[in-house]
């Protein structure tokens, strides 16, 4: 049985909260972009950006990154580092805050490589860490900056992330495995 | 009924027929456009000192019910309707809106064509006294070019001392400028542990209970006449805590914040502009009440982001600082009386004390 | 979503004819809407088979399909025509039950058609009562749980869990239904039989009873951005039990506080959301008087007569903006007239007086018809009266609901009563005024409230009115009796009655006094801005807002609410008229109080009287602004009376129907002439049926042209007629009757002339492209073209035969089926077809009849 936890209006306020956050902390938009780690991630990104771009009239340059598929809902082993398979980033990073987004913070293994990813295409002022929801069991010394909402879960819990653009509505779901 | 008489400072008089206090009161003469909730609206300490003429031409319909107050001391002076109905059976309510004037010695009048009267100072007639009186004459008249304005509303409705309204979650520091309830019902709502501040309140009393976030109520009267200690207050205390801000709330932490405010030549009590979020660029519906209003160019953007924009009048209604978590509104996010979509900013604020504790 | 912007073609599922359910008002909206897709370069291709509609006259004949509304028929003109998009809202929920159909059978998605106004998962639901309450409680909307059956045995096996009374309504029902409230198990057994013949899925739903909540209304509009403004909200005054449509209703809300109207506005828009509905929205909700919880009881994402009501009581352009929303257009672009001062559709409107809607009854043409009040909907029109209190537009509505021409309320004092407690529990048509003789009787407003569980606010107010009438009773031609009177709605024929005096007295007495009516505008801002919207109320007070017209006015007073008889055709006359009256230079100003009316659109008049159309405040009307024409409707004969003997240009349009002539027992064919002094245009030769055993002239409800006769036949016809009509000196649009000249003659004689009854008048103006309605207005205002009319030729020969067959409500008011006679019709349906599918021996009776008129093409 799923349980809702976080509803569409909540996401949307978390959304909105972590953009007043960006500015907050980076003193305005100059100099910012954003990635998404696929696939959620990217749709985050998106809406962060468009929610930039309303309060500053600021276009901020959108990237996605791919990393292969690491899900905390399947069976896995913790050796396998994750890879970046690929990246759709028609700008340069170099000198930029570059603000990560994704959907779960769960491990860390995930924004590692994305940090490496970043890296490997130049080298940014800074980066920082945006997710939707961060569900601890922290396996590398990694933290978030910007956190929608705080999930502490067990292992055995699945976090299920929904967005209207490809899944039909916004929430975020906790399932017992 | 009684024959009695609204009387304007532009000459005008308006035979009606008295109900709930006999008194002759004087106040300023405003509109309100709801559609409903006239217990609130009387009952909201923003009508300090002022007499409504109600646009909903059925009144009191259903009585006064136990959990429709805004404030339990009515100070308003008045109410100007069309048509009012005593009922004082009706379910929740033990006490007919006549009965409720009267023990609170607030007159109103009824048989008045109120919509000619709010067309009127809808368009320009400009704030205006009136008086409600027994006897229209030049007596009546000279009483009410004489009458003078208290510029101190919010000490007359404010409380002086502080309360507690405990419970067991975040920890919320609440400065009231006349507060109404429905602000407090919200943060009840969200289990938080408030107490409520007199508004001439230290950041250090502030600082000293150690707030997880400090709420600014709404409340009468002019921002401009509350001077600079708020000022300093807001500002001390927004670098340190999340901050909301609601109504003269938000106009004080405009002002704390360099914008500057005018008075709108007419104000505007009603809920039927569209108010748009411009972060989710979407709409939203507010109760709206506002003799002031920021001026838009004296907004220092390096400081402040515009959130919310009224689309009829153009009127900012809503601030965000820049550096910290502090935010303002101008319209009644609490949504008592009218749409409640934007009680959602009560989550937003809920939502920014827990990421401040990471 | 699919792209809106490349919408070119739209079709329309239209309504079908005028039925108890529904009335005008989807005509209404459709032409609107058509006016509003043309704007945008939208081609629109409309299906309907009412020949009273209007829309059909705005829309091109290659884009018109006179078909009967049938799943078949509307996938037949998908095929063939190929639109982008189809619009099911406008058909109500026949069009929302066939646009499934058709998204079911994949015909929908097989031809890549949009679905304008909600997806096709949202059609679903609106027809099955189970499927929609399961999304609902997703979104923890509190809904009545329902349970499917398929068998008694199943129900039985319920029946405690859920309780008594319980409700039973049939799965996806084949017509407009509604629910049965049952007590016991013999209710509900019989119930379940009725229900499993009517679903198309012998299928029924049983779920808990709320009879005794307040039914409240919400309707909304919604773009497909997800942004909704609330229009109105809508409170019945009797509770649930009684069906809306025969219910009292009230605008806005009168006993609500603003937390339970606020929770439901918030319901409305997150089913609205919920749903994806684009447009515009009704929502009726059980509120418990007790708790303040509340249920959603209906869906209805369509035009409705709730919806015309909400339109008309606010001003808020309801349809025009939908078409706009339709399209994909969001509300913050879409442009108003400029008759609003901000141009804005996205304000939600506030309105500064109150509107109470009275449901008018069916039960002196039909007698038989068990008359009581239930959740079966009775009602076949409505009347509205606004005001500025609820006295005033209680007493406007009940006195526009013409229980008299002479403007006073009938008394029931005669009740016994015990008859009188019975009423106030099984309420009858004259519901108002047994409430009313109820309180002078002394019973008190608690009581009455307990008993008939309407809100003891109500009777209060009707108490109130009952005090006013005290007074106007102690105080003979008191001139501050007189004000209050007139403040709180009272008629001048009503006051005049109690003074024992004439209405003429008392608009003496009232001008002396200076007691003058003050017009205030119907419009959505309550006052904020200075709008200059077209309608207009009276009430007594400070400042008056209208101002006359000017020059070249023409007062065309409308007739009122929808009854049986030729209502629809006459309110297809009374718009067609007004345009009319427009093109000829006119200033047009309509007094009308059906809120359902066509007309009473601001598109098609310059100004709106929604007063009563009784004498007095006729004559305040034309004191205010002096028309130069002044049109009544031929049924409003004391009126009419009345009007004529002041120095009025007066006009009796549409015509009287009856002529006091005696006329003839029976009629088989008849001839329409159109006659201009000298000039007789021949319009039609028809064949008149009268379905069944007896053939009499009012059981005449069936035509079809032209008569089934030799050509040569119908020519000679036409010259008997034309003599016939010189003979009399008739003038205008007139029919000559024919019959054998005994039981077994094949030869016709002249048995009677009257004027064209205005069912076929629509029905010959359809058929032969030519809008009579039109000549005969333009006859009556003096800007006939004779060389025009000269050039009009009828073919009167076509091998293209149509036929008009009426529609009776004996099914929805559960009496026999049977032939009816002129004065039961509700509607009317129209079919074109060949000589020969269309032969008279194929329409010998009703049944084949119906058939034959409803068929797939």
């Amino acid at each position: 049985m799923a349980k809702v936890v976080v509803d569409a209006m909540a996401m949307q306020r978390a959304l909105t909260r972590i953009t007043y956050e960006i500015i907050e902390r980076n003193k305005g938009v100059d100099d910012l972009v954003i990635l998404g780690i696929k696939t959620r991630g990217v749709y985050l990104a998106r809406r962060i950006a468009s929610r930039l771009q309303q309060l500053e009239n600021v276009t901020v340059p959108v990237g996605d990154l791919d990393i292969t598929p690491y899900r905390d809902d399947i069976e896995h082993d913790a050796q396998t580092e994750p890879e970046v398979t690929g990246a759709n980033i028609d700008f340069s990073v170099e000198g930029k805050k570059v603000i990560l987004v994704d959907d779960v913070l769960y491990t860390g293994r995930t924004i590692r490589a994305a940090m490496s990813a970043v890296m490997d295409l130049g080298r940014p002022k800074s980066i920082n860490l945006a997710v939707l929801v961060d569900r601890g069991h922290r396996e590398l010394p990694i933290r978030a900056d910007f956190v929608g909402k705080n999930i502490p879960s067990s292992q055995r819990e699945r976090i299920r992330v929904s967005v209207s653009e490809i899944d039909d509505r916004d929430a975020v779901e906790i399932q017992q495995a | 009924m009684a024959k009695r008489y609204l009387i304007l400072e532009d000459g005008s008089a308006y035979a009606g027929e008295g109900f709930g206090a006999g008194a002759t009161t004087s106040g300023e003469v405003i509109t309100n456009l709801n559609l409903l909730g006239y217990q609130e609206t009387i009952t909201d300490q923003i009508y300090h000192n002022q007499i409504i003429i109600f646009a909903q031409p059925a009144i009191g319909n259903v009585g006064i019910n136990h959990d429709s107050y805004e404030s339990i001391l009515p100070t308003a002076k008045g109410m100007v309707v069309r048509d009012v109905t005593n009922i004082s059976t009706n379910r929740l309510s033990r006490l007919s809106l006549d009965e409720f004037l009267q023990q609170h010695n607030i007159p109103g009048i009824s048989g008045i064509d109120t919509r000619h009267l709010i067309r009127k100072l809808r368009q320009g007639a400009g704030p205006m006294k009136g008086s409600i009186v027994d006897v229209a004459d030049a007596h009546a008249f000279d009483q009410l070019n004489a009458t003078v304005l208290t510029n101190r509303q919010v000490d007359q409705v404010a409380t002086p001392k502080p309360y507690p309204n405990p419970d067991t979650g975040k920890n919320v520091v609440v400065i009231d400028f006349g507060l109404k309830h429905g602000i407090l019902r919200q943060l009840s709502e969200r289990r938080c542990n408030v107490t409520v501040l007199p508004w001439t309140a230290s950041s250090q009393d502030v600082l000293n209970l150690d707030p997880d976030g400090v709420l600014l109520s709404t409340g009468p009267g002019s921002p401009l006449d509350l001077g600079t200690g708020v000022l300093d207050m807001i500002r001390e205390v927004q670098a340190e805590i999340p901050l909301f801000a609601i109504g003269l709330g938000h106009e004080l932490f405009a002002l704390a914040n360099g914008a500057e405010l005018k008075a709108l030549p007419v104000e505007y009590h009603g809920s039927s502009h569209p108010i748009r979020r411009i972060i989710t660029n979407d709409i939203i519906y507010a109760t709206q009440g506002q003799g002031y209003a920021v001026i838009a160019k004296s907004i220092d953007r390096d400081r402040l982001i515009t959130t919310y924009v009224d689309l009829i009048d153009g009127t900012v209604q809503g601030l965000r600082h820049r550096d910290f978590p502090a935010f303002s509104v101008q319209f009644f996010a609490d949504g008592a009386p009218g749409p409640h979509e934007s009680r959602d900013l009560f989550d937003e604020f809920m939502e920014a004390m827990t990421a401040r504790e990471g | 979503m699919p792209n809106l912007d490349d919408i070119q073609k739209v079709l329309i599922i239209g309504g079908g004819p005028t039925e108890i359910g529904h009335e005008t008002e989807l005509d209404s909206a459709m032409v609107q809407i058509i006016t509003g897709f043309k704007k945008r370069g939208v081609r629109t291709l409309v299906i309907d088979n009412n020949p009273f509609s209007v829309a059909l006259e705005e829309i091109q004949p290659t884009n018109m399909y006179v078909q009967a509304v049938t799943t078949a028929n509307v996938r037949h003109i998908l095929e063939k025509d190929q639109p982008d998009a189809v619009l099911p809202s406008l058909g109500g929920l026949l069009g929302i039950r066939i646009a499934q159909e058709l998204v079911e059978n994949g015909d929908i998605g097989r031809l890549g058609i949009t679905l304008l106004g909600m997806p096709a998962d949202t059609l679903r639901q609106i027809n099955n009562p189970a499927a929609l309450n399961a999304s609902l409680k997703e979104i923890h909307e509190p809904v009545i749980e329902a349970k499917i059956v398929a068998t008694t045995d199943e129900a039985m096996g319920l029946v405690e869990s859920i309780g008594f009374p319980l409700i039973v309504k049939p799965v996806a029902p084949r017509v407009d239904t509604n629910r049965t409230i049952c007590e016991n198990v013999d209710d509900m057994l019989t119930a379940l039989n009725q229900g499993f013949q009517q679903s198309r899925f012998d299928q029924c739903t049983l779920e808990r009873s709320v009879v005794g909540y307040k039914e409240i209304e919400m309707v909304a509009v919604r773009d497909v951005a997800d942004t909704a403004v609330l229009i109105s909200g809508l409170e019945d005054m009797d509770p649930i039990g009684i069906h809306s449509g025969d219910s009292i209703l009230v605008t806005p809300p009168q006993t609500l506080n603003d937390r339970e109207y606020q929770d439901l506005r918030d319901a409305t828009f997150r089913i609205a959301t919920e749903l994806n509905i684009v447009g515009v929205l009704h929502i009726h909700f059980a509120l418990n008087p007790a708790n303040q919880h509340f249920y959603v009881t209906k869906v209805a994402p369509y035009f409705s007569r709730g919806v015309a009501l909400a339109a008309r009581t606010t001003g808020y352009p309801v349809a025009l903006v939908t078409g706009a929303l339709l399209l994909g257009q969001r509300l913050v672009d879409v442009k108003l007239p400029s008759r609003f001062v901000k141009q804005t559709a996205i304000m939600e409107p506030t309105i500064d007086h109150i509107s109470v809607r009275i449901p008018l009854w069916p039960f002196q043409e039909v007698p038989d018809a068990d008359q009581h009040l239930d959740t079966v909907m009775k009602a076949v029109g409505s009347t509205v009266g606004i005001g500025r209190s609820v006295e005033e537009a209680i007493l406007k509505s009940v006195r526009s609901s013409q229980f008299s021409p002479r403007d006073v309320l009938p008394s029931v004092s005669n009740l016994t009563d015990g008859e009188m407690i019975r009423q106030l529990i099984h309420p009858l048509a004259n519901r108002i005024l047994v409430l009313i003789e109820a309180l002078r009787r002394g019973y008190s407003p608690e009581e009455l409230s307990e008993l008939t569980k309407i809100d003891n606010f109500y009777f209060v107010k009707l108490r109130h009115l009952l005090t006013i009438e005290k007074q106007i009773q102690d105080h003979p031609l008191d001139t501050a009796t007189l004000q209050r009177a007139r403040y709180f709605g009272f008629g001048d024929g009503m006051i005049a009655r109690i003074w024992q005096t004439d209405t003429a007295a008392i608009r003496e007495l009232s001008a002396k006094a200076a007691i003058q009516p003050t017009y205030k505008m119907i419009e959505p801002t309550a006052g904020e801005f200075l709008e200059d919207t077209s309608g207009y109320y009276s009430t007594f007070e400070y400042e008056n807002e209208s101002q006359p017209l000017g020059d070249r006015t023409a007062l065309v007073l409308g007739r009122g609410g929808n009854q049986l008889g030729p209502n629809s055709a006459a309110e297809y006359f009374t718009t067609e008229m007004l345009k009319q009256l427009k093109r000829a230079g006119y200033h047009t100003i309509l007094m009308n109080t059906n809120p359902n009316a066509v007309g009473i659109a601001p598109e098609f008049s310059d100004k709106q009287y929604v007063d009563p159309i009784q004498l007095g405040d006729v004559l305040n009307v034309i004191q205010l602004e002096h028309p130069d024409i002044v049109i009544v409707p031929g049924n409003r004969h004391y009126l009419t009376r009345e009007l004529s003997k002041l120095p009025l240009n007066l006009h009796v349009l549409p015509p009287d129907q009856e002529t006091g002539k005696p006329a003839p027992k029976s009629a088989t064919i008849g001839v329409s002439l159109f006659i201009n002094g000298q000039q007789k245009v021949a319009v039609g030769v028809m064949d008149m049926l009268a379905p069944g055993m007896n053939k009499s002239l009012a059981q005449v409800t069936a035509f079809r042209m032209p008569a089934e006769l030799p050509k040569a036949k119908r020519a000679n016809l036409v010259e008997l007629a034309k003599q016939a009509a010189s003979e009399r000196q008739m003038t205008g649009m007139i029919q000559v009757l024919f019959a054998p000249k005994s039981a077994d003659s094949a030869q016709l004689a002249v048995v009677g002339v009257r004027p064209t009854r205005l069912t076929e008048m629509a029905f010959l103006s359809k058929v032969t492209g030519v809008n009579w309605v039109r000549m005969l207005t333009r006859q009556h205002i003096g800007t006939l073209d004779e060389t025009e009319l000269a050039n009009i030729s009828v073919d009167l020969n076509s091998t293209r035969v149509a036929l008009m067959n009426a529609v009776f409500p004996f099914r929805q008011l559960h009496v026999l089926n049977r032939p009816g006679t002129t004065d039961q019709e509700v509607g009317a349906t129209i079919a074109f077809g060949s000589s020969e599918a269309l032969s008279l021996a194929n329409l010998s009776d009703t049944d084949e009849l119906d058939q034959i008129i409803n068929r797939t093409i």
